[in-house]
């Protein structure tokens, strides 16, 4: 009866010892959170995005010598439940920061950021209103703003003469995005523009509209289409009507990469006025190629424009908390507000006094590659266009006070 | 007045309508004969197109095997759905049924994604109806017109079967009289069982035509699940007819609608869906059971 007794405490504190260690390991880590889309049609973006993240969090290692783990939450794409996965993992996982954001949590976080008090750093958001008139000194955006995008449009308009006689046409989403490119068309000097037309959110027979581009003619179509199934459907559509062979189709943003290897050949049919990314750039910086050489080693496939934006986010809150020497959120965000990095997308650093990153915009055709690399057989070729220039010196030239 | 504009929303609107009424019958005649109002139909709807994929590329077969198969891939998996979450239930209040077909079409689309992915499947049409043709003047896609034809065929053939044979007549009594029906003989647990089915094999052939042009996703078939329970509510819960007009009805309103006033399309449709709830609860042509 002792022994049982003397096994079963021997037991008991063994269980405790290895209980205590793991919570201590627990303890240990960091916790950054990642809010995005893991449900519904653009979940595609989801994945991409985390996928960023967690090859930028493997090729980082530990931070101030702790490891990361990740705490990964389903925003649904749903600006309501943005708020509210994002308050329990600030309350109840004790997050350092936020990555992951796209447009409709980022706005929606906006809100509630003082409240947070944490940093949270946006790489798919391009309303310029989040590090413009509505900036707040918790939230950062990595990738380019709309009205950057506009400064691209216009560089690849000047370059490209075939679209600057083009009669131009816009078929977008019908919400606010799309009603800013299609203004950034038409205010383009000497463009002849020959309509417009704007979808609801939830169209998946693109028929009517494609019919109304060829109705008035349209040798270029723009086209803010909600990156994911949609713009997939989109352009498929296009495609079958023939829209691709009399005009030509550009997108504001780029394309995703699991797109272009899914349109394949039609991918050569279209031209990106300013991609967020671009995975061959690895030709001229040889930190995309490294990212590039890790992603395809741990997914398999190639790294997509919000692989890269959402893995430069990361080593940028890294670093920052790393140079902090802390994960207090006031001194990571001071960090963040003066830290250069080298990133997948070029060296980084935000502009000063504002939220927003000096970022390149990426021009560039679609082309078939000499040879699949990373088991994509189409890319978008890299050329570097530094659209930030579009920026004012100083943020609060925007109307951006940070308080 | 550009009439060629015009000409191709019609057409537009014809060729969507061929889908939406493949699978507003199906749900029709589901509510019709069992009044089970059934959420899970998209989720069909893209089991159809799950379905031609594993025939295609998993049995190497041709397309238009892919497309005779993938409903009869589908009723015996409705029929047993239906046998094991909606007949114990059937008498339930209706909100019982309206939920567990709503957890059957979660449960079915995490089951798509967990085998096939959340990826987004790209399917070219078939060879010979690849490509343009001109229809008085303006290029239409051959094969948006062939699946259109194959749909308009089946829904009449649905309509023969319903009019002209003997099971057909055992759904229309059930549907106008279950008592009675029931009393002379008419099974009527069997009978919902074998239309439940069939209703989703309709479904299933129609996410098989729309693959080509709707591309194959898992949540393919929220859209035109709302799209007919749009049909439905206009013709009348129950009416086939009703379907006919209804579903050409909404397809045109939102092709013509799209064509001319994009923003405004679908804020007209569900305006005259809800003038229609209101002014004619069974229906505009009044055949139909108020739910």
């Amino acid at each position: 009866m002792r022994g049982l007794w003397s096994v079963l405490l021997g037991w008991f504190a063994l269980v405790l010892y290895l209980g205590t260690d793991s919570l201590a390991i627990a303890q240990d880590a960091i916790k950054i959170g990642v809010l995005t889309i893991r449900s519904g049609p653009a979940k595609p973006i989801g994945d991409d995005i985390l996928a960023g993240i967690e090859t930028a969090t493997k090729m980082h290692g530990p931070v101030l010598s702790r490891p990361v783990e990740l705490v990964i939450e389903d925003s649904l794409f749903n600006a309501q439940t943005a708020v509210t996965k994002a308050t329990k993992l600030v309350q109840q996982n004790n997050v350092a920061g936020i990555l992951g954001t796209s447009t409709i949590e980022a706005l929606a976080l906006l809100s509630v950021a003082d409240r947070l008090g944490v940093p949270i750093i946006t790489s798919n958001a391009g309303s310029a209103a989040i590090t413009r008139e509505r900036c707040n000194k918790w939230v950062f955006r990595t990738n380019a703003e709309d009205l950057m995008s506009v400064e691209s449009l216009q560089e690849l308009v000047k370059n490209t003469p075939r679209l600057q006689q083009a009669k131009w046409f816009t078929i977008g989403h019908d919400y606010p995005w799309s009603r800013l490119v299609a203004g950034s068309v038409k205010g383009i000097k000497d463009l002849q523009y020959v309509g417009e037309t704007f979808a609801p959110l939830d169209t998946t027979d693109w028929a009517p509209f494609i019919a109304r581009a060829r109705s008035a003619g349209a040798t270029a179509v723009i086209m803010p289409v909600t990156l994911g199934v949609p713009l997939l459907q989109f352009i498929q559509q296009a495609n079958e009507f023939g829209l691709t062979e009399t005009a030509m189709l550009v997108s504001p943003i780029g394309l995703p990469d699991w797109l272009v290897e899914k349109l394949g050949r039609t991918s050569t049919n279209i031209v990106s006025a300013g991609s967020w990314a671009a995975w061959r750039y690895e030709e001229v910086w040889s930190a995309t190629k490294e990212f590039n050489q890790a992603f395809y080693a741990m997914h398999g496939r190639v790294a997509g424009m919000q692989s890269l934006q959402s893995a430069t986010a990361t080593l940028m809150l890294y670093n920052a908390i790393a140079k902090a020497g802390s994960k207090d959120s006031e001194a990571v965000i001071r960090a963040l507000a003066t830290v250069e990095v080298n990133t997948p997308v070029g060296l980084l650093k935000f502009q000063p006094d504002g939220r927003q990153a000096l970022v390149p915009l990426f021009l560039g055709p679609y082309e078939k590659l000499d040879s699949p690399r990373y088991g994509a057989t189409y890319g978008q070729r890299a050329e570097p266009f530094a659209a930030s220039r579009s920026l004012p010196k100083s943020a609060a030239e925007y109307g951006c006070k940070l308080s | 007045m550009d009439w060629n504009f015009l000409f191709v929303n019609i057409l537009n609107g014809v060729v969507y309508g061929s889908f939406l009424l493949l699978t507003s019958l199906g749900l029709s005649l589901v509510f019709g004969l069992g009044r089970v109002v059934n959420f899970a139909h998209g989720a069909i709807y893209a089991m159809g197109g799950y379905a031609l994929i594993v025939v295609m590329y998993g049995i190497g077969a041709g397309y238009w095997l892919g497309l005779v198969a993938a409903p009869l891939l589908v009723i015996p998996i409705a029929m047993v759905i239906e046998r094991v979450a909606i007949r114990p239930i059937r008498h339930r209040p209706d909100v019982d049924t309206l939920l567990v077909t709503f957890g059957l079409s979660s449960m079915i689309v995490g089951g798509i994604e967990y085998v096939w992915g959340t990826g987004t499947k790209l399917l070219p049409p078939p060879s010979p109806f690849a490509g343009i043709v001109d229809v008085f003047g303006n290029q239409y896609p051959l094969y948006r017109l062939v699946a259109a034809v194959v749909s308009l065929l089946v829904s009449a053939g649905v309509f023969v079967v319903i009019q002209f044979t003997p099971i057909g007549l055992r759904i229309r009594a059930i549907t106008d009289d279950p008592g009675m029906a029931e009393a002379l003989g008419v099974n009527r647990k069997r009978l919902l069982t074998l239309v439940f089915g069939c209703a989703a094999g309709l479904a299933a052939l129609a996410g098989a035509l729309g693959a080509p042009i709707f591309a194959i996703h898992p949540e393919m078939g929220m859209n035109i699940l709302i799209d007919s329970f749009l049909v439905v509510v206009l013709g009348g819960l129950g009416s086939l007819m009703g379907s006919v007009i209804g579903a050409f009805f909404v397809s045109l309103t939102k092709s013509i609608g799209g064509g001319y006033f994009a923003e405004w399309s679908t804020a007209i449709l569900f305006l005259v869906v809800a003038v229609v709830l209101i002014a004619r609860p069974t229906g505009v042509f009044g055949h139909g059971r108020v739910a």
